[in-house]
């Protein structure tokens, strides 16, 4: 017989965003509050990431992945949030009711006043890219590899390749290298770099690291262990330039191609998915469209700072306690957002007029010059010295202003402009 | 030079080549008191053109009437479906539509409706577009007729070879890998065969039969025979999300031409869309590369018949090599010299479809024509159900639950793409799995749209420890396919700069 | 004869990462362009003087849930003794448990500055499981 778990909350992930959520619907008055985690331990994918840069805004210091997540699960205990580890949830209802499995437990069917979605997203895999070639040993996503260095304690290979030059890829790079790999060369198909500055400055300049624009891999070589990769330089259309394509000898390819929201869960619920973003469709209070499931962090949208994943899964906490306790205020409009030309990906993707509302974006092209990032209506502008794809830019609109726009005002523009 | 210890074991029948052919064989003559020994020369099985194919069931069709092909075809397609019960493989009746866009593509659609009758394949009939449309809303509106083929079917081509060969390994059939035939042991003049020479030592049968695949013609030179003429063809493969996998339901062909089937389109057993392949022509045996201008064909060709396919649905891409003839037709014959030794040969599609039936005509021709060397005593023990590795995935919340009672390690996932847990890793390794493709065989663990990103390390982690090898010797696919170089640190303490 | 040489390189003070070109006579600075603003001149000044950056990296642990811990330099360390600092890192096998801000070698390679542990790590008879 199957058991049947009846809380006030349910959280399910416990990265950064499930954790913060746990500590929002606790704060926010919810009794009983579960945060399910698959892994045996807590904190998600920054458990590996070991290296220093997070909670610069959230602790004004830079730490590690571990230490950021350290800081946060203290206070979910003290909160009186409950963890459950090594728990799996592998199927969601439409009702937002879910089945977990866990070796002790068994399997246990949970239904919750309110859900809150943290399960973060995936690496895009070699396959989808579509690179031809064989099947080798040695061709692993960035994370992948980084949970053999830094959590099984093993080397993937000793001479490495980077596809993707997003901040995991720039990462790995250096961890590799402080392992005693060689690190022959960053290839990013883009003409400018997928991942921060000061990444670029201190994981490849300091090591002098090849680093490649407007180049991609066209191929792999080997049978049993990947022996190298041709790489090309590619057109403005992303093709490769027939003539540029040059064998560089390597053992082990790196891919950071891209994040994908993990929304197998949401797609079970009946949630609305995003075609643009990957994931649930949300208002500023992180609701889906089921409206007793929420949804925050890396599952929503791709963010670049842990600090608002953080920030957004309090919300959500907060907000499906608010719900789960009946005090959710209702909402009496309903605007949607909409991109300029140069922004395609945001979130949330519609605003009500229930609380404030942060937009985050990201600009498709760099502007390396002053630009202005502004809601219309007059509700946002603000002047920025540059906008780069790699680095989130928000937009940030009060309540009041929403429930003052004329009742005809259905959309909301967010746009990055040239000054 | 010392005395070099050599290895023999000795056999009734030995087989070389453990994909479909060699499996079903296997499991056909485990059915006699005899002792049968398959050799292959990969980490895990299916490895060639049994593990990359379109995983179809062909109706039997396409074949000239009196060929090998059009006799062993639907009868192989009718034993596929008499078997799925007791061997517990993953079937779908999905049936095939051949397309037709021009007025001699129409045309041939009413040969191959004749032919296909000739060859007994049921229910076949002419639909209209319009009518495919009304089946299949996805289908493109260029297409304006089609034959539609009942029998056709969807199979799990992995979950089938393994369990041909795990049924004939619980009858008594022993399975050797990473054991490659080096040679053939013959008498003078090569007047009979007694055994195969191996990487692994010698193995002595006074029957040898040859179902290697892509390398038959290299068996069958061995043996004297020329007649096994082999021209690899690669083919060329995407499989994509599951998320587009209900784009089409039956089996999707393009009008065959001479170079082959032309693109298909299917939606696998497991709701994924399988598309390919490609046809070129290669001299390399084992080239199984994809290539840039392969894929880009394949997408084509699939867009065709399905224009609603997105270009970035490919989770991953896969090329198998056809063993390709001359003749066109299968090689199987029991050769005059040596005595004892049968070719099974040029067995390309529909040759994973004909498998099943070349077996019992195999095994009819032992009796028939090699009574002399071997004696067809019936297996007074043989068991001919087995049962798969539970499939989690697929199992309601009940018999997960029974499961999960009966050991926890069902509530252990390991890969969460498709939902595969701890317990199923285990067992696979217990029958036999030794490999992280292996286990993708058995499991499926690996098979999902990470790609392995996620339950990779487990799978290695579970193998080190269930196989009692360092986590550094865990392989991909057997051979130098090792996952890892060693572990971190190790550097500092070579001495390097 | 002035020994005249050109650097350049990211400054990282903040996220824009101007690009610095450093003009430098005799060894020291003479010019600094690309610079939006002044945490530049102080960035390029300290970057050619003495470059530090902070050491992240594993070390082996003995009886433990995991079989490495991450760790880090409590600060940033001289850009220079970065490899001898990871040579000595990789001898360290510490054991189980290992608490969060543990000290794993103190005054690492003569910098003044120590490794500590990156986060708990519990001992292996612990685990419930």
């Amino acid at each position: 017989m199957m058991t049947d778990i009846r809380i006030d909350v349910a959280v399910i992930g416990a990265g950064p965003a499930g954790v913060a959520a746990g500590i929002g619907a606790r704060e926010a008055g919810a009794e009983h509050v579960v945060v399910f985690e698959r892994d045996w331990d807590l904190g998600g994918i920054l458990q590996q990431c070991i290296h220093p840069g997070f909670g610069l805004h959230t602790f004004k210091e830079e730490l590690t992945g571990p230490e950021y997540m350290h800081r946060w699960i203290e206070r979910a205990h003290g909160a009186g949030v409950t963890f459950r580890t090594n728990t799996m949830v592998f199927r969601m209802e439409e009702d937002g009711s879910f089945w977990t499995m866990n070796p002790d437990e068994g399997i246990q069917h949970v239904h919750a006043g309110a859900v809150v979605l943290g399960m973060g997203c995936r690496e895009r895999p070699l396959g989808a890219i579509r690179v031809p070639g064989s099947r080798p040993a040695g061709i692993y996503t960035a994370g992948t590899a980084q949970r053999f260095v830094n959590m099984e304690g093993y080397m993937p290979g000793n001479r490495v390749v980077v596809l993707g030059s997003g901040d995991i890829g720039l990462i790995m790079a250096r961890r590799m290298m402080w392992e005693g790999a060689s690190v022959e060369g960053v290839f990013e198909i883009m003409s400018w770099p997928g991942g921060l500055r000061r990444n670029i400055a201190q994981c490849l300049d300091d090591y002098d690291i090849p680093f490649h624009l407007d180049h991609t891999v066209t191929q792999v070589h080997g049978k049993d262990r990947l022996e190298g990769v041709t790489v090309a330089k590619v057109d403005a259309n992303k093709k490769p330039i027939l003539g540029t394509e040059r064998f560089v000898a390597c053992d082990t390819l790196l891919l950071a191609v891209g994040l994908i929201p993990e929304n197998e869960l949401s797609r079970m619920a009946g949630v609305q998915i995003h075609p643009v973003t990957g994931g649930p469709v949300v208002n500023q209070c992180l609701q889906t469209t089921r409206e007793n499931v929420f949804a925050a962090g890396n599952v929503v949208i791709v963010y670049d700072l842990v600090d608002w994943v953080s920030a957004e899964g309090y919300k959500a906490g907060k907000n499906a306690a608010l719900f789960a306790l009946d005090g959710l205020p209702k909402a009496t409009r309903r605007f949607d957002v909409r991109g300029g030309e140069n922004v395609r990906l945001f979130s949330p993707q519609w605003l009500s007029d229930q609380e404030d509302a942060t937009i985050f974006l990201r600009v498709t092209k760099p502007v390396e010059q002053r630009c202005r990032v502004t809601a219309d209506h007059g509700l946002f502008s603000k002047t920025l010295r540059y906008a780069r794809p790699g680095e989130m830019n928000e937009v940030h609109i009060k309540a009041e202003q929403l429930r003052m726009l004329p009742p005809d005002v259905r959309e909301i523009i967010v746009d990055v402009e040239e000054e | 030079m010392g005395a070099v210890e050599v290895i023999q074991r000795l056999f009734d029948v030995i087989i070389i080549g453990a994909g479909i052919v060699g499996a079903a064989l296997a499991r056909e003559l485990s059915a006699y008191a005899m002792r049968v020994a398959v050799l292959d020369k990969a980490a895990e099985i299916p490895s060639g053109a049994s593990r990359a194919n379109s995983a179809m069931i062909h109706a039997g069709y396409d074949d000239k009437p009196g060929t090998q092909k059009a006799r062993f075809c639907p009868s192989g397609n009718r034993r596929f479906h008499e078997l799925q019960g007791s061997l517990d493989f993953t079937l779908r009746e999905c049936g095939s539509y051949v397309c037709a866009f021009e007025e001699d593509e129409i045309r041939h659609l009413d040969v191959l409706l004749d032919q296909g009758r000739r060859n007994g394949v049921p229910g076949m009939e002419i639909i209209s577009g319009d009518t495919l449309r009304d089946r299949e809303p996805h289908a493109s509106r260029e297409i304006r007729a089609a034959l539609w083929a009942p029998s056709g079917a969807i199979v799990n081509n992995f979950e089938a070879v393994v369990a041909f060969m795990d049924n004939a390994q619980q009858n008594g059939v022993e399975l050797f890998l990473e054991t490659q035939a080096t040679g053939l042991l013959c008498s003078e003049e090569k007047q009979e065969v007694f055994g195969v020479e191996t990487t692994k030592g010698r193995f002595l049968a006074p029957v040898v039969i040859n179902a290697a695949g892509v390398h038959a013609g290299e068996i069958s030179r061995m043996a004297g025979e020329e007649s096994v003429r082999i021209r690899p063809t690669r083919g060329e493969y995407f499989i994509t999300d599951k998320t587009v996998g209900h784009l089409v339901k039956g089996f999707f062909f393009a009008c065959p031409s001479t170079k082959g089937k032309g693109i298909t389109v299917a939606s696998t057993a497991e709701h994924n869309l399988l598309i390919g392949p490609t046809s070129t022509p290669q001299t390399d045996l084992e080239d199984t590369s994809t290539t840039m201008k392969g894929l880009e064909e394949v997408l084509d060709g699939a867009r065709k018949l399905v224009p609603d396919i997105p270009p970035g649905a490919a989770i991953t891409s896969f090329a198998g090599v056809r063993a390709n003839t001359l003749s066109g037709d299968f090689n199987i014959a029991v050769l005059r010299k040596p005595r004892g030794f049968v070719n099974v040969a040029g067995i390309k599609s529909p040759g994973f479809t004909s498998a099943p039936a070349i077996a019992l005509h195999v095994v009819e021709m032992l009796r028939e024509e090699l009574s002399d060397r071997v004696i067809m005593t019936p297996n007074p023990r043989f068991v001919p159900e087995r049962t798969h590795i539970p499939r989690f995935a697929e199992l309601s919340m009940e018999e997960r639950e029974a499961l999960v009672r009966r050991d926890p390690r069902f509530a252990q996932i390991v890969c969460r793409c498709e939902t595969v847990t701890e317990a199923q890793v285990v067992e696979a390794i217990r029958r036999g799995a030794r490999t992280v493709a292996a286990v993708k065989i058995w499991t499926r663990a690996g098979a999902g749209r990470c790609q392995g990103g996620f339950c990779g390390p487990r799978v290695a982690d579970i193998l080190a420890r269930e196989l009692g090898i360092p986590l550094e010797e865990v392989t991909r696919h057997g051979g130098h396919s090792r996952l890892l170089v060693g572990r971190t640190k190790e550097y500092w303490f070579r001495g390097n700069e | 004869m002035t020994e005249r040489e050109t650097k350049k390189f990211i400054c990282v003070s903040c996220p824009v990462g101007c690009m610095l070109t450093v003009h430098m006579e005799e060894g020291r600075i003479v010019k600094v362009e690309g610079n939006a603003c002044m945490r530049g001149e102080a960035y390029a000044e300290a970057e050619v003087r003495n470059p530090t950056r902070v050491f992240a990296s594993t070390v082996k642990v003995s009886g433990g849930l995991l079989p490495v811990v991450p760790v880090r330099s409590r600060s940033a360390v001289p850009k220079e003794k970065l490899f001898d600092i990871a040579r000595e890192v990789a001898r360290v096998v510490v054991e189980a448990p290992v608490k969060i801000g543990q000290v794993v070698l103190v005054d690492v390679c003569g910098t003044g500055v120590d490794i500590v542990a990156s986060r708990s790590l519990e001992a292996e008879e612990k685990r419930a499981g």
